[in-house]
């Protein structure tokens, strides 16, 4: 017994798709397109959700934030602020509370480079700098890996202009490979590093992880923080909540500091979730359009092959009656239009290959995308397989099911 | 004759009712996406000014640190001024028009008890910025060249601001409470929002225009806080605010108006000159280069639109042309299944020319078609964009009449190209074959 795809008869499927030259070549170049379509935008994709998934290093989902900005000629904002600040850490639902202008996600803060040795021709490591008290650690929640928190004692109550320089600093594992090129933590605590190339400071202590709060130099996890407090007329306090307890804390938080003082006023209450979706809206934006683009881009293939495969089953009708009064079998009918499609498919996805590169190298030279990594096209090539072979059932299955009696009526 | 045509396409689009449904989606489709991608690049690269942007330029000057350009591009300029050239630019009055301008913000306490205080952001500008902007006025006017010079406490409200505090009256004349410092009103301005921010691009290019207008000058003199962006290569020298606005920080954007060539050639000069004079001082340190751009130069330069914003155009265009070679193949598909009917028609006398309008007529109305439809989804892709992105985009997310015209001409066009060769085939069959029956 002969296995029904055995008889599949590939020279007369190729001469027939041979034969409709110009109708073939706009198919192959549809599927051409579409997969070059798929696979760099797949990629654009991934490339996003991997900006969406960077670690942040705090504890966000407890975390917000508030501003408190004090309006009347005799505010004190350094009385202000340490009056709030001992305020809220006693509060039951919260962790902790800092006073700080630059969190992650915040969208601004400073950049300083820093350097392991004196003066101005050696190579720096930019770090974006954080200013907290010792309370800082906890109520970020970063994780402190080696050396120590700072103490209450070194922590620097400063105008903005004030410029003596602490003498301490944390930074990130990242800030301290750059540096010292080593991932001993331990052997970094109690070095000494040069800030702007004319201050000095010493390791005190390396956390894990903590996000620059923007990044214009493309070194988003390098962050160094110095025990300071600087003061000013609006404060920013961030504040964490004990587990599950943010909507509470905020509301109770607001409640009370808009009644505790009245030369000020509260604004910007935010929770660094909903910041987060603002600063990473245009990346969500981005691969929603590009899911959109890639799923219409795929119904309008499969609409196209259905669309020439259907014409194909009722230009042939008589032939195809033909075939089965001849003795061919539904399977072979079945088996006739699949094994055309996939045919087509590998002639697109050849074509397509070349394509998707040469978008690639475009996206790369233009908008300093990586290389496309083969992965994707793979990707690509199946779902067309797939896209192409489900486009093709229902005409198929129409095709098989051709009476032989259709032979012998004349059209 | 041509009514006669459309009513025989009209006829042939009845009779495949699924085939021509899906060239019109797949039209429809291709427009409507990259109908929604040109309108967002081509408002985010719009001329805000357009009567003027060739007039209006924004300065540039090396004041940068000697062994690094100002960003990795070796060429680069610092991208805005320091306060103690700007203020220099502007005593020595070369220009038309002149306006140094920074941003700034302050708390509002409104009159009324039970009015409760809020925070306006601030433009700090001179006087020039208005008549140089074209800046439409509802009430007053802008203050007087002697404010900025005797650093007057006097304001320009927006209407929004006029409305919250003094109900939308006519408020010049009187007082309004910032900072804790009373101001006087001069004159209020209607609603203005140029597209893109074109003063202001390091602040965000698609930004809402500022809530409050006062003199620039103010700013030393009451030490107004600096809220935009600030870079320095170099740490401020000595302590206090009047340190930091002496210093080597970059934070003032400075426009002039040159009305031609020749003013434009005599501003380089003066700047050249400047530069000269403060190397003497010590100062500008960096080869000797500086840059007058107009607002469009400028807003390329500073790259306003969106990079993914291109991107998404060029995918979108390659989703056209996907859209496109399925229609030519579903033309073609439709075509050689009239080729009796075309046999017939020949045979009876009709030219080919008669066949080739005819099958014209149908390809374009299956364009027009598919055009109207793509518009609609293009307007459905611009509320998703303005979902999307959130209401900052509102104004970069509406279609007006020439873009609706592009639509429809790139869908009659491009579906006209499409029908050309399966039309071209269709009228080019031997009569004689196609009346055999089969």
């Amino acid at each position: 017994m002969n296995l029904p795809f055995s008889r599949i008869a590939f020279r007369p499927i190729i001469s027939t798709l041979l034969r409709q030259k110009y109708a073939m070549t706009m198919l192959l170049l549809q599927i051409a397109l579409t997969l070059a379509v798929i696979s760099n935008g797949l990629f654009i994709i991934s490339q996003r959700l991997d900006i969406l998934q960077r670690p942040s290093g705090i504890d966000e989902p407890n975390i917000f934030v508030l501003t408190s900005s004090g309006f009347t000629e005799n505010f004190n904002p350094q009385t202000s602020m340490q009056a709030d600040l001992a305020e809220l850490r006693q509060m039951p639902n919260i962790i902790n509370a800092v006073a700080t202008y630059s969190f992650p996600f915040s969208g601004s803060g400073d950049w300083d480079e820093l350097q392991t040795l004196a003066g101005s021709d050696q190579n720096t490591v930019p770090a974006a700098s954080y200013k907290l008290d010792e309370n800082g650690i906890d109520a970020l929640g970063l994780s402190l890996l080696a050396g120590e928190n700072f103490t209450a004692s070194e922590v620097l109550w400063q105008t903005e202009d004030n410029k003596t320089f602490p003498s301490v600093a944390i930074i990130t594992t990242s800030v301290a490979t750059d540096l010292f090129n080593t991932t001993d933590w331990a052997s970094v605590v109690g070095k000494t590093i040069y800030i702007n190339d004319i201050h000095s400071v010493v390791v005190k202590g390396i956390v894990l992880q903590l996000q620059a709060p923007w990044d214009p130099v493309g070194q988003i996890e390098n962050s160094i923080i110095y025990p300071r407090v600087v003061t000013r007329n609006s404060a920013r306090y961030l504040i964490r909540a004990k587990l599950s307890m943010l909507q509470e804390t905020t509301a109770d938080v607001e409640q009370y500091l808009g009644m505790s003082n009245q030369q000020r006023m509260i604004r910007k209450v935010e929770s660094i979730k909903t910041i987060r979706k603002q600063v990473y809206g245009p990346d969500i934006a981005a691969i929603t359009i590009l899911l959109v683009v890639i799923t219409a881009l795929s119904i309008i293939s499969a609409m196209g092959i259905a669309g020439m495969a259907s014409f194909n089953v009722i230009k042939r009708h008589k032939q195809i009656g033909i075939r089965r009064a001849l003795g061919a079998n539904k399977v072979d009918i079945l088996s006739h239009f699949f094994v055309e499609n996939i045919i087509q498919t590998t002639g697109g996805i050849f074509i397509g290959c070349i394509f998707a590169l040469g978008l690639n190298v475009f996206l790369v030279a233009q908008y300093a995308l990586p290389k496309l990594p083969l992965t994707y096209i793979f990707i690509g090539i199946f779902c067309l397989y797939l896209l192409g072979i489900l486009a093709t059932l229902k005409p198929a299955l129409k095709a098989m099911n051709i009476s032989p009696a259709e032979a012998t009526r004349s059209q | 004759m041509f009514g006669y045509y459309i009513k025989l396409a009209l006829k042939s689009v009845k009779r495949n009712p699924i085939l021509s449904l899906l060239m019109i989606t797949a039209i429809a489709l291709g427009i409507g996406a990259s109908m929604t991608t040109i309108t967002v690049n081509y408002l985010m690269s719009a001329d805000p000014i357009p009567n003027k942007s060739h007039q209006l330029f924004h300065i540039q000057v090396d004041s940068w640190d000697p062994n690094n350009a100002f960003n990795d591009d070796e060429d680069a300029l610092p991208n805005q001024l320091t306060w103690t050239d700007a203020t220099n630019f502007i005593h020595a009055k070369k220009a038309l028009r002149q306006s140094a301008m920074g941003m700034s913000g302050a708390i509002i306490e409104p009159a009324g008890d039970d009015a409760k205080p809020f925070e306006a952001s601030i433009r700090l500008a001179y006087t020039d910025f208005f008549a140089m902007f074209e800046v439409p006025f509802i009430y007053g006017t802008p203050w007087e060249s002697a404010s900025d010079n005797n650093r007057e406490q006097v304001i320009v409200l927006s209407k929004r601001i006029n409305e919250s505090v003094f109900g939308g009256e006519n408020s010049v004349g009187k007082t309004i409470i910032v900072d804790g410092r009373s101001f006087q009103v001069v004159g209020v301005i209607d609603d203005w929002q140029p597209m893109p921010k074109f003063y202001d691009v390091n602040n965000g290019a698609f930004n809402e225009t500022e809530e409050v207008f006062m003199p620039f000058s103010l700013k030393e003199e009451l030490e107004l806080p600096n809220w935009g962006n600030n870079s320095c290569w170099k740490s401020p020298e000595g302590e206090g605010y009047s340190a930091f606005l002496r210093s080597e920080c970059i934070n003032t954007q400075m426009w002039v108006e040159l009305p031609d060539e020749t003013a434009k050639a005599e501003y380089m000069g003066f700047l050249n000159n400047y530069v000269m004079e403060q190397k003497e001082l010590g100062r500008f340190p960096r080869p000797l280069k500086n840059r007058l751009s107009n607002v469009m130069q400028w807003m390329e330069s500073q790259e306003v639109v969106e990079e993914d914003a291109k991107m998404m155009m060029w995918l979108s265009f390659m989703f056209l042309l996907v859209c496109l070679l399925n229609t030519i193949g579903l033309l073609l598909a439709k075509f050689t299944g009239k080729s009796a009917e075309i046999g017939l028609r020949l045979a009876v006398g009709a030219s080919k020319a008669d066949l080739f309008k005819q099958h014209l007529v149908e390809s374009a109305m299956i364009g027009l078609l598919g055009g109207i439809a793509g518009l609609g989804l293009a307007v459905l892709g611009l509320q998703g964009i303005k979902s999307l992105y959130g209401d900052f985009v509102d104004d970069l997310a509406t279609l007006d009449i020439s873009m609706i015209l592009v639509a429809l001409s790139i869908a009659l066009l491009s579906s006209i190209a499409a029908g050309l060769y399966p039309t071209w085939r269709a009228c080019n069959i031997a009569p004689a074959s196609q009346l055999k029956s089969q």
